[in-house]
């Protein structure tokens, strides 16, 4: 059975139909990336899935359970979910260390020490132990996402959401996060990435998902998605892409 | 009738003769605490490093010192000097040095904020120092303040109530004496709250539309 | 009696004055901080009693709240010592300065910060706990100070009620020795030595508790 399955996911925003009846399968060990045009609604999906937004109707799975039913414990959700934002959100009052910590310390309720030695080993496996005791404003972007990255992590989720991690970041500090994301990639982690960034999408997926206007036209692997499609739609998102670049 | 209201009716010329002398004062210092800050801010600018000091030293005490620490030295200090001044002097006196100080620092944290290269601009074109204050730095402060200065007039307001620790016979003292006669102490001290209510919130008023008035694009201040 | 005489008896009465300050400032920090946690429920009822509480107390002149407590309050049978009423005056009138401090520096807190600890599983609580409340008491931290520098300003009305602070102490050697102009210089010298303390004690724990990035304007 799939870790995460998404059926017949419906969001509306003021009347306006933002995901038109969704669905996806999402197994353990696997990596999907899910792209599409701005504002077709591949956010909110993300956002749906760990109940940050909640959708109007359809259901989600999460572990067997349906999750968007009352009654469930959305945080305890939450916490099986680690969530890297596009513009890092780390805690600004917080070194690296506490930001990476507190999580474990206040929902995971670990004790200090442990925790910071976890901190520890995590952030030395994506280069990021010397800058521990930095604060976000003292870091380069593509430090603040490797934290950022180590925050979600550290927490031992079943599954990684990654929503535009690398889009706020130029191309060179892109590149760090892209190898540290394809480094959990081959370690098979589970992993949901929302992006626009085709050399990301490339070097982390199984497969990629193509979302527009609110409904999934299709999922394949990328060599196939990117250069067989026969899709207008989808032939033009890629041409514009490769034109960024 | 209750017998306070009756009270409130027959002396009813005194209280408006001490919310008289209440709104003057609150004028007067309000006025001459504007023009004083503005003065006080033209010399923080002042290259000269030793008036520099002095203005600073100037601000930071009168922020740093209680008002009527101040009007007890001029009001119960000065007469043993052989200077006595009235209760009124004193009090204009004694707020214009503090409101002052206070204006002055809102007018230089504005002058902070400001876009340094249109000073350089006004220079550049041939404006002499005072010239880019007065045309260039005092219009633009002086708009990105109004909250503050407007703020301050509502300070001063309820701070002339202090003016009757020296015997000035403002609204709070006529009041007062009221309470003393009759004794009904709360009623009393709830009719002066209610009544600084109200006059704070025509202030209010007034500077809301005022704000509108005088506001220009860029210079929302809210 | 020489001025530095003066200063000296004068001193030995500042202990009341910075009693009554940091007693009224917590009161006040107590209040504040109460008033903007249930601003951030949102509820229509709540934000109108915040509302009504910050403007009134806002309006009303210290000395008139401070004689209203002390002396009109045994009129409803109310009897409260002068210390206390001293402290709920200048704790409930700085308390609703310290509410829109709080309430301002909370707008600056992160949203991206706010959401992501949501979805790390944090309740609400623990949000507040973690991320919201220490970021806004940095960035509150130029406003508790000039806060405090109003409330100690106003403590010498503590006299009025016959508290044995500075003021009260310069008042009965001014009587007494008829030397008025050199007692309530050394007065005011008095608190500007308390206040330039206090702002320096301040000024050193935000330098050595600052955050890079956090800094209040």
């Amino acid at each position: 059975m799939a870790l995460i399955q998404v059926r017949n996911l419906v969001k509306k925003f003021d009347g306006r139909d933002v995901l038109k009846g969704v669905s996806i399968d999402l197994y353990k060990g696997q990596a999907k990336v899910l792209m599409g045009t701005s504002g077709c609604g591949k956010s909110t999906l993300l956002r749906c899935l760990n109940l940050l937004v909640q959708p109007t109707s359809g259901q989600v799975i999460f572990k067997g359970e349906d999750i968007t039913l009352p009654g469930v414990d959305v945080r305890k959700v939450r916490g099986e979910i680690g969530f890297v934002f596009q513009h890092f959100a780390l805690y600004r009052h917080l070194t690296v260390e506490e930001n990476v910590t507190l999580g474990l310390r206040k929902i995971k309720k670990i004790k200090s020490r442990e925790a910071s030695e976890k901190a520890s080993y995590e952030l030395n496996r994506v280069g990021m132990f010397e800058h521990r005791n930095k604060y976000p404003a003292q870091l380069s972007g593509g430090q603040k996402q490797r934290a950022a990255i180590v925050r979600a992590l550290a927490m031992d989720p079943d599954v990684l959401f990654l929503d535009e991690p690398t889009s706020a970041l130029d191309p060179q500090m892109s590149r760090e996060v892209v190898t540290v994301i394809n480094r959990l990639f081959l370690d098979n982690i589970t992993m949901f990435c929302v992006t626009h960034d085709a050399f990301l999408a490339k070097y982390i997926s199984d497969s990629i998902v193509f979302m527009d206007d609110g409904v999934i036209v299709a999922e394949d692997i990328a060599e196939r998605l990117f250069y067989e499609s026969a899709d207008p739609r989808i032939k033009q998102f890629f041409m514009s892409v490769a034109d960024h670049r | 009738m209750d017998p306070f209201i009756n009270d409130l009716i027959v002396y009813w010329p005194q209280l408006l003769a001490g919310l008289e002398r209440t709104l003057i004062l609150m004028v007067i210092v309000s006025l001459t605490g504007l023009a004083g800050g503005v003065c006080v801010f033209y010399l923080t600018l002042v290259k000269s490093s030793i008036l520099h000091k002095w203005t600073e030293a100037y601000i930071s005490f009168f922020i740093g010192t209680p008002l009527l620490v101040h009007l007890f030295l001029m009001y119960y200090g000065l007469p043993q000097l052989g200077i006595r001044l009235s209760a009124l002097t004193v009090a204009v006196i004694g707020f214009t040095l503090n409101v002052s100080a206070y204006n002055a620092r809102y007018l230089a944290t504005a002058y902070n904020g400001l876009d340094k290269e249109e000073l350089e601009a006004a220079r550049a074109q041939g404006f002499k120092h005072s010239e880019t204050f007065r045309l260039i730095i005092l219009p633009q402060v002086m708009r990105l303040s109004v909250p503050s200065l407007t703020n301050q007039v509502i300070q001063n307001l309820k701070d002339t109530s202090v003016a009757f620790l020296i015997q000035y016979h403002d609204l709070f003292a006529q009041i007062q004496e009221i309470a003393s006669s009759n004794f009904h102490f709360f009623k009393a001290y709830m009719t002066a709250a209610l009544v600084y209510l109200a006059l704070v919130s025509i202030v209010v008023l007034a500077a809301r539309r005022f704000e509108r008035f005088i506001s220009l694009p860029g210079f929302e201040t809210h | 009696m020489t001025f530095p005489d003066i200063m000296i008896i004068l001193a030995r009465g500042a202990g009341y004055t910075i009693l009554v300050t940091i007693a009224s400032v917590s009161a006040g920090l107590a209040a504040g901080l109460f008033l903007s946690v249930l601003g951030t429920l949102r509820w229509k009822a709540v934000s109108f009693f915040l509302g009504a509480y910050t403007y009134v107390f806002r309006s009303i002149p210290v000395l008139v709240l401070l004689f209203l407590v002390f002396f009109g309050l045994p009129g409803l049978g109310i009897r409260i010592s002068p210390f206390v009423s001293i402290v709920l005056t200048l704790g409930l009138i700085s308390g609703a300065y310290l509410a829109e401090i709080f309430r301002g520096a909370m707008a600056g807190v992160g949203q991206d910060e706010i959401l992501a600890a949501e979805a790390s599983g944090m309740n609400r609580m623990q949000v507040f706990l973690y991320i919201i409340f220490p970021q806004m008491f940095r960035m509150s931290i130029p406003g508790m100070i000039n806060e405090f520098t109003t409330v100690l300003k106003y403590t010498p009305f503590a006299y009025t009620v016959g508290i044995p602070e500075i003021m009260k102490e310069a008042m009965s050697l001014a009587v007494m020795t008829l030397r008025g102009l050199e007692i309530y210089l050394a007065l005011g010298i008095i608190y500007f030595i308390i206040y330039r303390l206090f702002v320096m004690l301040f000024m050193t724990l935000e330098k050595k508790y600052r955050i890079p990035g956090l800094a209040p304007e």
